[in-house]
């Protein structure tokens, strides 16, 4: 039961990781977006109807990444250029993201699709314990492992990434060297939405193998918050997704192993727990907040 | 010397341009203008979305017309709709004015319904009808509060952001609501749906002969008017726009900066709990798992709409309500999802997010 | 010497080629004429001082050379060629860099990575290879520096050698320094100044922005100043002028100087600010105030002088009980009024950019004229009036937001309402920022009508000279200790600078 809670683990957390590995950009760049739950549903809803209509689940990837980004496009605009309310903006998206799969995702419900199935690493996945755990799972997990670093590397081992940060940090620093932050920004946000968007992807086209209604349930406002705790870094994005992830998947394994335990209870779980440890490293983890994201946070400050 | 006042540029960059008296009509008219340009806006999108959808959007357009507009009893629909978004919003309004964003509307809506349930399933039998209900308002608010609070103090003491807690409280309520009437509260009648158990006749709010319009509604508009008045003509309104605008100098001028956050915070899940006190007693009558389903959501963009304001919430929460009328019509006449809707207003705030004057980030 | 100098650069080329001339630049900014007919000419090897009040333009000129203002009216030539840079990317391109004042380092980057942003080349960062570059650069110049460490730790003195070394490896070689030695203690800016002669004798231009003549003396071959926007004097050597005729060139009329004579106060026992041992930690948690004994006496000013960040303004704030001791002791006498203060930063600690001044003008800390619930806005309007004319430094009118305002005007409104009231303890930081010479000399003298009045004044500023002149004894600090109290009858300004760096005096 521990190797199915932990296989659960990894498979119910490669969404929220996507998502927050998105955040993570777009919020190093200075931009806090709430969206991001709206862009996994737009993901989500976009990569099912791309692979019930092409029979491709790698093209209904793409299609969740795009509909994410261009959702997250739409944030830009309104935070960057019009310079709007970030949480407003973000919010609003999210509302519209509903209306919009709720209104086009209709005719899906219910449809069958080729979802991902689960591709055993010849070798890896033969090892016990391990094996289930990290390596019997579908490709969008095995790419979420190489995700991570790689984000990490550009974030802070290249020049793209160097500028994103210091489009977070100080952005006079940015503009006296050239730079527009704008357009910084809007890349950032952009790929962090399109990340998201891959995220939901995952979640209608690997892990439910369905689409329904609102069926994000949340798990994009858990990310918002995992950013915070994992300190804007991808590596501990990593871990933290893992961690809900496996809140999440207690409630399943639970169930299929016959232990009688409320359901919702259970669903508040992730939550509940999100919230206990922003309680406990909140006040730690904000003090590597990144100086731009701060001003955007402490509207009014408490210090 | 006085003169080189007008000379030097700003050092700050302008939240607002300073109005003068007699441009502030001219700035009213305009803002007007581009409220109704954003609705316009938005009604076109969402026909291009319908369009798209491959369902007539001139056909959609008339069938809200005519079903929400044009049918005796619809208006009525509206204003018991728009009662709790506005009570709702104003939860939005008043943070604000503190420099906080409460999105937790809606877990704090839930939670004081579900308080206020809780006091009619225990004390119906006991207690007087007028008492109970009183005990159910009362338990709302606390609990609203308590659900606000939760979030303030991780503000406070954690210094995390108040608009990422709200959110996910949000989702604690609404999984413990679930909780509650799929499990213990769970009506053994109910057929089908899962609800709790309806309240007593004596415990819903009465209604103006020949309406359908209950005391809610009044609360709701009194409610707004007293907000108004304690923003804007109370030491402790000023007070709080001290802080929302630099709570540091706030700080420094010896205003009680965690006080006032505090109480803002927490007024406003008052009234989020009142809100949900009155779509309980006045609309539902029971919990269900769509119980208040979006209002604080609908209600945090009414606050936006209105830019915070309480007299011109109650307009745009009348409009929002009139589109979430729509929304029903909609599914019945045209077979859209009734959540539609959502994109409707979601395009027009976008619209007046995108479109109004930029409110510029402090430097 | 100077004259040396410039014969020397003459004598190099033959027949110079200015590194950079400005003919006849103008820029009008709505209502203000900003900048009027200037002429600046900048010879290679040499070092020029460009001098002038707040206000006098010298700030739009130099962004109008780096690209950031286009100019309205008037050329500009580098190395002879009409140049028109449209940002500063092209102002680089053509070797002219620029040191800002604030610096525009990113203080959660390394050394290495902010030197990177402004290296544009290849796709990764290759921070091992950049260290390198950086270190070697570094000897050269003399400009020592931590290309790994991160810029939030260095000391100002280490990230301006930083933001110097930045524009030097991108290859400037006109470099604008804008007020560096404003924020250094005397010792630094002699081995900034080292620095500049260095550059100045490999052939670089230096342009050196301050409003201190012992500087331009020291280091400037030739000077130019600005006054409301026009050249005033045009590339003269400082050598042919008196002091006074360089500060009259700057402000258009004589300035008397300051009274000396004091209203002796009787000193009393009991102190109007008793710190011990006062320790407190700064916004990042790190300790930042160590253990600092003072006391401040009614009738007494006490001036505080230290290399910025030292814990000046942790100790105001702990002085004013903004900010808790984490161990030691602070007592305030407040029999007297209480204390007022003028914050350090008021744009960032004291002003409500939507707000009206009259709204700012309650939030003093004292009782607000009440009516009913609301307040008595038309009361609080007289009693403003009244402090207005009494303090003397003409706010704005008070119907205008404080984010319609600039700097100079939203720190008038401030001195206005903290120094017009009587107070037992006046805690003033960098009162005079963003001021003219007129309004700084009115807030000198209101800061000594509080100390003839009785009252304690803590005051901080950068400027060793004008605490000698107004202070009766400065405190000096260094990482957030106490260093020194030194009595400011015969105080010299190389042994406080001594202190401010740590040593003894």
């Amino acid at each position: 039961m521990i190797i199915d809670i932990l296989a659960g683990a990894v498979r119910g957390g490669t969404s929220i990781m996507y998502a927050g590995l998105g955040e993570t950009i777009s919020e190093r760049g200075g931009v806090i977006n709430l969206g991001t739950e709206g862009a996994m549903l737009l993901g989500a809803l976009g990569g099912y109807a791309v692979t019930a209509e092409t029979g491709n689940p790698w093209l209904g990837v793409l299609g969740g990444a795009l509909a994410g980004a261009l959702l997250s496009l739409t944030h830009a605009v309104l935070v960057v250029s019009r310079r709007a309310n970030q949480f407003a903006s973000g919010l609003t998206l999210y509302f519209l993201a509903l209306g919009v799969t709720a209104l086009f995702g209709v005719g899906y419900v219910s449809r069958q699709i080729n979802a991902f199935t689960p591709v055993p690493v010849p070798g890896l996945s033969e090892i016990p314990g391990l094996g289930p755990i990290l390596f019997d799972h579908d490709p969008l997990v095995y790419l979420a492992y190489v995700a991570a670093p790689v984000i990490w590397w550009v974030l802070f081992r290249t020049r793209v990434g160097l500028l994103v940060r210091t489009a977070g940090e100080r952005t006079e620093a940015l503009e006296v060297h050239g730079y527009s932050v704008k357009a910084v920004r809007y890349c950032a946000t952009v790929a962090g939405g399109a990340l998201a968007g891959i995220g939901g992807a995952h979640i209608s086209i690997a892990y439910a193998n369905s689409w329904f209604e609102n069926m994000i349930a949340g798990r994009g406002f858990i990310a918002v918050a995992l950013v915070i705790f994992a300190m804007w870094n991808p590596i501990r994005i990593m871990a933290g997704a893992y961690l809900f992830g496996a809140a999440l998947s207690l409630a399943s394994v639970l169930q299929t192993s016959g232990i009688a335990v409320n359901q919702f209870a259970l669903n508040a779980v992730p939550f509940v727990l999100t919230l206990v440890v922003l309680a406990v490293l909140g006040r730690r983890t904000m003090l590597a907040a990144p100086d731009e994201l701060l001003k955007v946070f402490d509207n009014s400050r408490t210090t | 010397m006085s003169q080189d006042v007008t000379k030097e540029a700003p050092a700050l960059p302008a939240p607002a341009p300073p109005v003068e008296r007699s441009r502030r009509l001219l700035t009213r008219g305009t803002a007007l203008l581009r409220w109704l340009g954003a609705l316009i806006a938005g009604l076109v999108v969402f026909g291009a979305f319908v369009l798209a959808n491959g369902a007539d959007p001139f056909a959609v357009y008339a069938d809200i017309w005519t079903s929400t507009l044009t049918q005796p009893g619809q208006f009525q629909q509206i204003v018991l709709r728009a009662a709790p978004i506005a009570l709702a919003g104003l939860a939005v309004v008043v943070p604000a004015r503190a420099g906080l964003v409460n999105v937790g509307g809606e877990g704090q809506l839930i939670i004081g319904a579900v308080a206020a349930a809780g006091v009619a399933l225990w004390l119906t039998p006991v207690a007087s009808p007028w008492l109970v209900m009183l005990l159910m308002v009362v338990a709302a608010v606390v609990a609203g509060a308590a659900w606000a609070g939760i979030a303030a103090a991780m503000r406070l003491v954690v210094k995390v952001n108040e608009a990422v807690t709200t959110l996910l409280l949000n989702y604690v309520a609404l999984y413990s609501m679930l909780f509650l009437i799929l499990g213990p509260w769970k009506d053994p009648a109910a057929l089908g749906q899962s609800t709790s158990v309806e309240l007593h006749d004596a415990m819903k709010l009465p209604v103006f002969a020949g309406t359908a319009i209950h005391v809610g509604v009044v609360l709701a508009v009194v409610a707004a008017g007293a907000v108004w008045f304690a923003l804007t003509r109370t030491t402790w309104g000023f007070r709080l726009s001290v802080v929302g605008g630099n709570a540091e100098a706030a700080r420094r001028a010896g205003l009680p900066v965690v006080t006032l956050l505090l109480t803002a915070l927490l007024i406003g899940g008052a009234l989020a709990g009142l809100a949900g006190f009155i779509q309980l007693a006045g609309m539902e009558y029971k919990l269900r798992p769509t119980f208040g389903l979006t209002i604080g959501y609908v209600a945090f963009l009414a606050s936006w709409l209105s830019r915070h304001k309480p007299l011109p919430l109650l307009v745009a929460s009348l409009v929002l309500a009139a589109i979430a009328v729509s929304g029903n019509s909609l599914q019945i006449g045209s077979g859209l999802p009734a959540a539609s809707v959502n994109i409707l207003m979601g395009l027009v705030l976008l619209a007046v997010l995108g479109w109004t004057s930029p409110r510029k980030v402090r430097s | 010497m100077t004259t040396d100098a410039v014969a020397r650069a003459r004598g190099r080329v033959g027949k110079p080629a200015a590194l950079l001339e400005v003919r006849s630049l103008s820029k009008r900014f709505g209502e203000v004429q900003a900048n009027w007919d200037v002429d600046l000419t900048v010879l290679p090897g040499t070092v020029h001082g460009l001098i002038g009040e707040n206000g006098a333009g010298k700030s739009t000129l130099l962004k109008m050379i780096y690209g950031v203002y286009t100019p309205d009216e008037g050329r500009m030539f580098v190395d002879g060629a009409p140049v028109s840079p449209g940002s500063p990317a092209d102002a680089r391109a053509l070797g002219i860099g620029m040191v800002f004042q604030d610096l525009r380092l990113v203080p959660a980057l390394t050394v290495a990575e902010n030197i990177a942003l402004a290296l544009p080349d290849g796709p990764t960062l290759r921070l091992a290879r950049l260290a390198a570059r950086i270190t070697e650069a570094s000897e050269a110049y003399g400009l020592a520096v931590d290309p790994s460490a991160q810029v939030r730790h260095l000391s100002i003195g280490e990230r301006q050698r930083a933001e110097i070394l930045k524009v030097l490896m991108t290859g400037a070689r006109l470099v604008i320094l804008d007020e560096p030695t404003s924020v250094l203690a005397p010792q630094e800016v002699e081995a900034l100044f080292g620095v500049v002669a260095q550059l100045r004798d490999r052939g670089l231009g230096v342009v050196l922005v301050t409003h201190k003549l012992g500087e331009v003396r020291a280091i400037a071959d030739q000077v130019t100043v600005l006054r409301g926007g026009q050249v005033i004097l045009n590339a003269e050597d400082p050598g042919n002028f008196s002091d006074a005729e360089l500060v009259e060139a700057m402000v258009g009329r004589r300035v008397p100087p300051l009274a000396v004579e004091r209203v002796a106060v009787p000193p009393r026992e009991r102190a109007v600010l008793e710190l011990r041992g006062a320790t407190a930690l700064g916004d990042r948690g790190h300790v930042a105030l160590k253990g600092v004994d003072l006391d401040v006496h009614p009738g007494e000013l006490v001036g505080v002088a230290g290399v910025a960040g030292s814990g000046q303004k942790e100790l105001c704030e702990v002085a004013l009980g903004l900010r808790p001791v984490t161990s030691g002791s602070v007592r305030v006498d407040d029999t007297g009024g209480g204390a007022v203060a003028v914050p350090e930063d008021p744009v960032a600690d004291s002003v409500v950019p939507g707000l009206t001044v009259l709204e700012h003008m309650v939030l003093d800390g004292r009782a607000v004229p009440r009516r009913g619930l609301g307040i008595d806005w038309p009361a609080v309007g007289a009693r403003t009036a009244v402090l207005d004319e009494r303090v003397g430094l003409h706010m704005a009118p008070t119907k205008r937001t404080l984010s319609s305002l600039s700097g100079g005007n939203i720190q008038r409104v401030v001195l206005t309402r903290e120094l017009g009231q009587d107070a037992s303890l006046v805690v003033a930081a960098y009162p005079s920022r963003g001021l003219d010479v007129a309004n700084t000399r009115r807030t000198q003298e209101l800061l000594l009508q509080h100390r003839a009045r009785g009252a304690g004044v803590l005051m901080v500023s950068e400027d060793l000279d004008e605490l000698i002149a107004v202070a009766d004894r400065i405190a000096v600090m260094h990482d957030g200790h106490l260093v020194g109290v030194v009595d400011t009858a015969g105080a010299d300004r190389m042994s406080i600078g001594r202190l401010m760096l740590g040593g003894v005096a």
